[in-house]
Protein backbone atom coordinates (compact mmCIF):
# COMPACT_ATOMS: atom_id res chain seq x y z
CA UNK A 1 0.00 0.00 0.00
CA UNK A 2 1.52 3.17 -0.45
CA UNK A 3 2.04 5.40 2.75
CA UNK A 4 2.62 9.11 2.39
CA UNK A 5 5.52 11.00 4.61
CA UNK A 6 4.11 14.05 3.39
CA UNK A 7 3.35 16.82 5.74
CA UNK A 8 0.35 18.59 5.96
CA UNK A 9 1.74 21.85 5.25
CA UNK A 10 4.10 20.71 2.28
CA UNK A 11 4.32 22.75 -1.01
CA UNK A 12 2.20 20.48 -2.88
CA UNK A 13 3.41 21.50 -6.39
CA UNK A 14 6.76 20.77 -5.21
CA UNK A 15 5.13 17.05 -4.19
CA UNK A 16 3.59 16.70 -7.50
CA UNK A 17 6.99 17.25 -9.00
CA UNK A 18 8.78 15.09 -6.77
CA UNK A 19 6.30 12.01 -7.24
CA UNK A 20 6.53 12.41 -11.05
CA UNK A 21 10.19 12.05 -10.74
CA UNK A 22 10.35 8.96 -8.39
CA UNK A 23 7.84 7.02 -10.60
CA UNK A 24 10.04 7.82 -13.55
CA UNK A 25 8.26 9.91 -15.85
CA UNK A 26 10.54 10.60 -18.49
CA UNK A 27 8.56 12.97 -20.28
CA UNK A 28 6.10 15.72 -20.33
CA UNK A 29 3.93 17.04 -22.76
CA UNK A 30 1.78 20.22 -22.18
CA UNK A 31 0.26 22.96 -23.12
CA UNK A 32 0.36 25.60 -20.26
CA UNK A 33 -1.92 27.67 -18.59
CA UNK A 34 -1.68 30.14 -15.93
CA UNK A 35 -1.46 27.69 -13.05
CA UNK A 36 1.01 25.80 -14.98
CA UNK A 37 3.27 28.01 -16.30
CA UNK A 38 5.88 28.10 -13.09
CA UNK A 39 5.60 24.03 -12.63
CA UNK A 40 6.33 23.85 -16.46
CA UNK A 41 10.10 26.09 -15.77
CA UNK A 42 10.86 23.50 -12.81
CA UNK A 43 10.07 20.25 -14.85
CA UNK A 44 12.30 21.60 -17.66
CA UNK A 45 15.14 22.03 -15.90
CA UNK A 46 15.10 18.61 -14.64
CA UNK A 47 17.49 16.62 -16.23
CA UNK A 48 15.96 13.43 -16.33
CA UNK A 49 12.64 14.83 -17.55
CA UNK A 50 12.11 15.62 -21.30
CA UNK A 51 9.70 18.86 -21.81
CA UNK A 52 7.66 19.58 -25.05
CA UNK A 53 5.90 22.41 -25.39
CA UNK A 54 3.23 21.52 -28.16
CA UNK A 55 0.63 24.02 -29.76
CA UNK A 56 -2.87 22.18 -29.07
CA UNK A 57 -3.82 19.85 -26.40
CA UNK A 58 -4.81 17.04 -29.02
CA UNK A 59 -1.46 17.24 -30.67
CA UNK A 60 0.24 16.98 -27.32
CA UNK A 61 -1.71 13.66 -26.88
CA UNK A 62 -0.58 12.45 -29.86
CA UNK A 63 2.67 13.44 -28.95
CA UNK A 64 2.23 11.96 -25.55
CA UNK A 65 1.42 8.44 -26.63
CA UNK A 66 4.49 8.39 -29.39
CA UNK A 67 5.96 9.07 -25.95
CA UNK A 68 4.80 6.63 -24.22
CA UNK A 69 4.83 3.89 -27.37
CA UNK A 70 8.41 3.96 -27.40
CA UNK A 71 8.67 2.76 -23.74
CA UNK A 72 8.87 6.34 -21.76
CA UNK A 73 6.58 7.06 -19.02
CA UNK A 74 4.79 9.75 -20.48
CA UNK A 75 2.64 13.00 -18.62
CA UNK A 76 0.49 15.15 -20.07
CA UNK A 77 -0.33 18.55 -18.27
CA UNK A 78 -3.05 20.68 -19.60
CA UNK A 79 -6.16 22.93 -18.69
CA UNK A 80 -9.30 21.59 -18.38
CA UNK A 81 -10.33 23.28 -21.64
CA UNK A 82 -7.67 21.52 -23.24
CA UNK A 83 -9.43 18.30 -22.87
CA UNK A 84 -12.17 18.92 -24.21
CA UNK A 85 -10.96 19.88 -27.76
CA UNK A 86 -8.87 16.81 -27.88
CA UNK A 87 -12.01 14.82 -28.31
CA UNK A 88 -11.21 12.98 -31.20
CA UNK A 89 -7.55 12.20 -30.84
CA UNK A 90 -8.90 10.77 -27.48
CA UNK A 91 -11.64 8.31 -28.27
CA UNK A 92 -9.69 7.50 -31.80
CA UNK A 93 -6.32 7.51 -30.81
CA UNK A 94 -5.29 7.30 -26.97
CA UNK A 95 -8.37 5.17 -25.76
CA UNK A 96 -8.46 2.94 -29.04
CA UNK A 97 -5.21 2.03 -28.83
CA UNK A 98 -5.11 2.15 -24.95
CA UNK A 99 -2.14 3.97 -24.61
CA UNK A 100 -1.58 4.34 -20.77
CA UNK A 101 -1.17 8.18 -20.08
CA UNK A 102 -1.15 10.43 -16.87
CA UNK A 103 -3.20 13.78 -17.43
CA UNK A 104 -2.85 16.34 -14.36
CA UNK A 105 -5.67 18.58 -15.64
CA UNK A 106 -5.67 22.22 -13.98
CA UNK A 107 -9.40 22.47 -13.00
CA UNK A 108 -10.17 25.88 -14.03
CA UNK A 109 -14.30 27.38 -13.66
CA UNK A 110 -15.03 25.81 -10.29
CA UNK A 111 -16.28 28.07 -7.28
CA UNK A 112 -12.84 28.03 -5.82
CA UNK A 113 -11.44 29.83 -9.78
CA UNK A 114 -11.73 33.65 -9.18
CA UNK A 115 -11.29 34.08 -13.71
CA UNK A 116 -14.89 33.99 -14.56
CA UNK A 117 -14.55 33.41 -18.14
CA UNK A 118 -13.42 29.79 -17.25
CA UNK A 119 -16.49 29.02 -15.54
CA UNK A 120 -18.68 27.55 -18.59
CA UNK A 121 -15.67 25.14 -19.13
CA UNK A 122 -15.59 24.29 -15.93
CA UNK A 123 -19.07 23.41 -16.13
CA UNK A 124 -18.65 21.16 -18.92
CA UNK A 125 -15.94 19.29 -17.65
CA UNK A 126 -16.70 16.45 -15.98
CA UNK A 127 -20.12 16.00 -18.23
CA UNK A 128 -17.93 15.86 -21.13
CA UNK A 129 -15.58 13.50 -19.08
CA UNK A 130 -17.93 10.72 -18.93
CA UNK A 131 -19.18 11.53 -22.48
CA UNK A 132 -16.12 10.11 -23.83
CA UNK A 133 -15.53 7.49 -21.50
CA UNK A 134 -12.20 9.02 -19.73
CA UNK A 135 -11.30 7.97 -16.41
CA UNK A 136 -11.16 10.80 -13.85
CA UNK A 137 -10.93 11.85 -10.06
CA UNK A 138 -10.85 15.23 -8.96
CA UNK A 139 -7.79 15.84 -6.08
CA UNK A 140 -8.90 15.71 -2.46
CA UNK A 141 -7.35 19.09 -0.98
CA UNK A 142 -7.36 17.73 2.71
CA UNK A 143 -5.55 14.64 1.84
CA UNK A 144 -1.13 14.18 0.83
CA UNK A 145 -0.99 14.77 -2.83
CA UNK A 146 1.77 12.83 -3.85
CA UNK A 147 -0.38 9.70 -3.38
CA UNK A 148 -3.41 11.12 -5.55
CA UNK A 149 -0.55 11.26 -8.24
CA UNK A 150 0.64 8.04 -7.86
CA UNK A 151 -2.72 6.32 -7.61
CA UNK A 152 -3.75 8.37 -11.08
CA UNK A 153 -0.70 6.64 -12.50
CA UNK A 154 -1.46 3.70 -11.28
CA UNK A 155 -4.60 3.54 -12.95
CA UNK A 156 -3.60 4.46 -16.37
CA UNK A 157 -1.43 1.61 -16.15
CA UNK A 158 -3.32 -0.81 -14.96
CA UNK A 159 -6.35 0.15 -17.03
CA UNK A 160 -4.06 0.60 -20.11
CA UNK A 161 -6.48 3.79 -20.55
CA UNK A 162 -5.57 7.72 -20.07
CA UNK A 163 -6.70 9.44 -16.65
CA UNK A 164 -6.82 12.56 -15.86
CA UNK A 165 -6.42 13.91 -12.46
CA UNK A 166 -8.28 17.32 -12.09
CA UNK A 167 -6.42 19.43 -9.95
CA UNK A 168 -6.90 22.96 -8.17
CA UNK A 169 -4.58 25.54 -7.78
CA UNK A 170 -3.19 25.00 -4.48
CA UNK A 171 -2.32 21.65 -5.89
CA UNK A 172 -0.13 22.52 -9.31
CA UNK A 173 -0.04 26.41 -9.48
CA UNK A 174 3.74 26.58 -8.25
CA UNK B 1 6.00 7.90 -74.12
CA UNK B 2 6.58 11.16 -72.41
CA UNK B 3 3.99 12.36 -69.63
CA UNK B 4 4.03 14.73 -67.27
CA UNK B 5 1.85 12.19 -64.67
CA UNK B 6 3.32 12.70 -60.64
CA UNK B 7 4.98 9.57 -59.39
CA UNK B 8 2.32 7.56 -57.18
CA UNK B 9 2.52 6.62 -53.41
CA UNK B 10 3.10 3.49 -54.28
CA UNK B 11 6.35 4.81 -56.85
CA UNK B 12 8.10 6.67 -53.28
CA UNK B 13 7.25 3.53 -51.36
CA UNK B 14 9.03 1.17 -53.18
CA UNK B 15 12.02 3.89 -53.00
CA UNK B 16 11.12 4.12 -49.30
CA UNK B 17 11.11 0.42 -48.62
CA UNK B 18 14.69 0.18 -51.02
CA UNK B 19 16.75 2.42 -48.83
CA UNK B 20 15.19 1.45 -45.28
CA UNK B 21 17.74 1.70 -42.69
CA UNK B 22 17.69 -1.48 -40.59
CA UNK B 23 16.02 -0.76 -37.08
CA UNK B 24 14.17 2.27 -38.36
CA UNK B 25 10.08 2.43 -37.16
CA UNK B 26 7.71 3.49 -39.39
CA UNK B 27 4.56 5.49 -38.50
CA UNK B 28 2.20 5.72 -41.23
CA UNK B 29 -0.86 7.95 -41.45
CA UNK B 30 -5.25 6.35 -42.11
CA UNK B 31 -6.20 4.95 -45.01
CA UNK B 32 -3.50 4.65 -48.18
CA UNK B 33 -0.67 5.48 -46.10
CA UNK B 34 -1.07 2.60 -43.82
CA UNK B 35 -2.83 0.21 -46.52
CA UNK B 36 -0.02 0.73 -49.27
CA UNK B 37 2.56 0.07 -46.75
CA UNK B 38 1.62 -2.86 -44.83
CA UNK B 39 1.86 -4.76 -48.28
CA UNK B 40 4.82 -3.54 -49.53
CA UNK B 41 6.80 -3.79 -46.01
CA UNK B 42 4.73 -5.07 -43.21
CA UNK B 43 6.72 -5.36 -40.22
CA UNK B 44 6.48 -5.38 -36.20
CA UNK B 45 8.40 -1.73 -36.23
CA UNK B 46 5.48 0.09 -38.92
CA UNK B 47 2.82 1.77 -36.27
CA UNK B 48 -0.33 2.21 -38.88
CA UNK B 49 -2.87 4.52 -37.96
CA UNK B 50 -6.24 3.54 -38.63
CA UNK B 51 -7.91 6.60 -38.34
CA UNK B 52 -7.17 10.32 -36.20
CA UNK B 53 -6.52 12.17 -38.78
CA UNK B 54 -3.70 14.85 -38.15
CA UNK B 55 -2.28 13.25 -36.04
CA UNK B 56 1.02 10.87 -37.31
CA UNK B 57 3.15 13.96 -36.99
CA UNK B 58 3.10 14.46 -33.61
CA UNK B 59 2.83 10.76 -32.25
CA UNK B 60 6.07 10.22 -34.49
CA UNK B 61 7.80 13.05 -32.73
CA UNK B 62 6.83 11.36 -28.79
CA UNK B 63 8.41 8.43 -30.59
CA UNK B 64 11.56 10.26 -31.68
CA UNK B 65 12.38 11.51 -28.55
CA UNK B 66 10.98 7.98 -26.66
CA UNK B 67 13.83 6.51 -28.82
CA UNK B 68 16.45 8.55 -30.10
CA UNK B 69 19.00 5.83 -30.94
CA UNK B 70 16.20 4.56 -33.46
CA UNK B 71 14.85 6.40 -37.30
CA UNK B 72 11.57 7.39 -37.53
CA UNK B 73 10.53 8.02 -40.51
CA UNK B 74 6.64 9.47 -40.67
CA UNK B 75 4.61 9.21 -43.78
CA UNK B 76 1.44 12.21 -43.64
CA UNK B 77 -0.50 13.92 -45.83
CA UNK B 78 -0.61 17.38 -46.91
CA UNK B 79 -4.76 16.99 -45.79
CA UNK B 80 -4.01 15.85 -42.86
CA UNK B 81 -1.08 17.89 -42.13
CA UNK B 82 -3.60 20.89 -42.79
CA UNK B 83 -5.40 19.69 -39.92
CA UNK B 84 -2.84 20.28 -37.42
CA UNK B 85 -0.19 22.83 -38.79
CA UNK B 86 1.38 23.77 -35.42
CA UNK B 87 2.40 20.27 -35.13
CA UNK B 88 5.36 21.30 -37.43
CA UNK B 89 5.98 23.90 -35.06
CA UNK B 90 6.61 21.53 -32.34
CA UNK B 91 8.91 19.32 -34.44
CA UNK B 92 10.60 22.73 -35.51
CA UNK B 93 11.27 23.38 -31.97
CA UNK B 94 12.28 20.16 -30.82
CA UNK B 95 14.23 19.20 -33.41
CA UNK B 96 15.17 15.60 -33.35
CA UNK B 97 17.59 14.13 -35.98
CA UNK B 98 16.61 10.77 -35.88
CA UNK B 99 12.94 12.00 -37.26
CA UNK B 100 12.43 11.97 -41.38
CA UNK B 101 9.14 13.20 -42.64
CA UNK B 102 7.20 12.37 -45.71
CA UNK B 103 4.70 14.44 -47.10
CA UNK B 104 2.78 12.99 -49.67
CA UNK B 105 0.99 15.93 -51.27
CA UNK B 106 -1.84 14.92 -53.67
CA UNK B 107 -3.71 17.67 -53.13
CA UNK B 108 -7.07 15.99 -51.89
CA UNK B 109 -8.52 14.41 -48.72
CA UNK B 110 -7.29 10.55 -50.40
CA UNK B 111 -8.32 9.01 -47.31
CA UNK B 112 -11.76 10.01 -47.21
CA UNK B 113 -12.11 9.85 -50.90
CA UNK B 114 -10.57 12.28 -52.32
CA UNK B 115 -12.59 15.86 -51.58
CA UNK B 116 -10.82 18.79 -52.30
CA UNK B 117 -8.32 20.59 -49.83
CA UNK B 118 -8.74 24.20 -48.73
CA UNK B 119 -5.34 24.22 -50.52
CA UNK B 120 -3.79 22.41 -52.41
CA UNK B 121 -0.66 24.63 -53.92
CA UNK B 122 0.79 25.76 -50.75
CA UNK B 123 4.79 25.75 -50.73
CA UNK B 124 4.76 22.16 -47.89
CA UNK B 125 8.78 22.47 -47.97
CA UNK B 126 8.77 26.23 -47.28
CA UNK B 127 6.30 25.82 -44.57
CA UNK B 128 8.28 23.46 -42.48
CA UNK B 129 11.65 25.90 -43.25
CA UNK B 130 9.02 28.44 -41.60
CA UNK B 131 8.50 26.50 -39.12
CA UNK B 132 11.58 25.93 -37.96
CA UNK B 133 12.67 22.97 -39.94
CA UNK B 134 15.68 23.66 -41.68
CA UNK B 135 16.18 20.54 -43.61
CA UNK B 136 12.50 20.75 -46.19
CA UNK B 137 12.89 20.33 -49.65
CA UNK B 138 10.23 19.35 -52.27
CA UNK B 139 11.14 16.04 -54.24
CA UNK B 140 9.69 14.40 -57.80
CA UNK B 141 11.94 11.45 -58.43
CA UNK B 142 11.63 8.14 -56.28
CA UNK B 143 15.77 8.06 -56.73
CA UNK B 144 15.64 11.27 -54.92
CA UNK B 145 13.99 10.16 -51.82
CA UNK B 146 15.86 6.77 -51.65
CA UNK B 147 18.98 8.82 -51.53
CA UNK B 148 17.52 11.11 -48.69
CA UNK B 149 16.35 8.13 -46.67
CA UNK B 150 20.42 6.25 -47.09
CA UNK B 151 22.08 9.38 -46.02
CA UNK B 152 19.38 10.41 -42.94
CA UNK B 153 21.63 9.57 -40.38
CA UNK B 154 24.25 12.09 -41.07
CA UNK B 155 21.29 15.09 -41.11
CA UNK B 156 21.12 17.24 -38.64
CA UNK B 157 18.10 17.80 -37.19
CA UNK B 158 14.89 16.81 -39.10
CA UNK B 159 13.81 16.50 -42.08
CA UNK B 160 11.06 17.00 -44.12
CA UNK B 161 10.32 15.58 -47.95
CA UNK B 162 7.49 16.96 -49.72
CA UNK B 163 6.60 14.18 -52.00
CA UNK B 164 4.17 15.25 -55.11
CA UNK B 165 2.18 12.39 -56.43
CA UNK B 166 -1.15 11.48 -58.05
CA UNK B 167 -3.99 10.96 -55.68
CA UNK B 168 -4.46 7.17 -54.69
CA UNK B 169 -8.56 7.33 -53.83
CA UNK B 170 -8.97 3.30 -54.53
CA UNK B 171 -8.87 2.04 -51.12
CA UNK B 172 -5.72 -1.09 -50.92
CA UNK B 173 -6.91 -3.70 -49.00
CA UNK B 174 -4.78 -4.49 -45.91
CA UNK B 175 -2.83 -7.63 -45.98
CA UNK B 176 -3.07 -7.78 -42.06
CA UNK B 177 -5.34 -6.87 -39.63
CA UNK B 178 -5.51 -3.76 -38.69
CA UNK B 179 -6.26 -4.25 -34.48
CA UNK B 180 -5.05 -0.93 -32.97
CA UNK B 181 -3.93 -2.76 -29.50
CA UNK B 182 -2.46 -5.56 -31.50
CA UNK B 183 -0.42 -2.86 -33.49
CA UNK B 184 0.64 -1.08 -30.42
CA UNK B 185 1.79 -4.50 -28.82
CA UNK B 186 3.45 -5.89 -31.67
CA UNK B 187 5.60 -2.77 -31.81
CA UNK B 188 5.94 -2.11 -28.60
CA UNK B 189 7.52 -5.98 -28.41
CA UNK B 190 9.77 -5.60 -31.56
CA UNK B 191 11.38 -2.67 -30.21
CA UNK B 192 11.34 -4.18 -26.12
CA UNK B 193 10.04 -0.89 -25.18
CA UNK B 194 10.19 -1.43 -21.27
CA UNK B 195 6.76 -2.54 -19.71
CA UNK B 196 4.63 -1.66 -16.73
CA UNK B 197 5.63 -4.20 -13.76
CA UNK B 198 2.21 -3.86 -11.23
CA UNK B 199 2.76 -4.22 -7.68
CA UNK B 200 -0.38 -5.41 -5.59
CA UNK B 201 -0.84 -2.17 -4.07
CA UNK B 202 0.50 0.74 -6.72
CA UNK B 203 3.94 2.08 -7.43
CA UNK B 204 4.27 -0.34 -10.28
CA UNK B 205 7.13 0.99 -12.55
CA UNK B 206 8.27 0.42 -16.35
CA UNK B 207 11.04 -1.99 -16.70
CA UNK B 208 13.03 -3.31 -20.05
CA UNK B 209 12.15 -6.86 -20.61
Amino acid sequence: MTTSTEAPEAHRPSVVLDTLKRLGFGTVVSVPDSWLGEILIRIDQEPGMTLVRATHEEEALAIACGSRLGGVRTALLVQNAGVLSMGAGMVSLAQRYQFPLLMLVSYRGTPDDPVFYHVPKGRATEPVFRGIGLAHACTDRYRPIGPQIEHAATYAEEASCPFALLMGREDIQW
Amino acid sequence: MVTNARPTRADHYRALAGSLPSRALVVTSLGNASYLWASLHHAPENFYFEDAMGLTLPLALGLAIAQPDRPVVAVEGDGALLMHMGALVTIGAMNPSNLTILLIQNGVHAASGGQALTNATLDLAQLARASGIKHAENLNAPSALATRIAAAEKRDGVGVMVLATEPDVEVVRPPVPFDPVATKHRFMAAIEAPRYVPTLFGGGMLERP
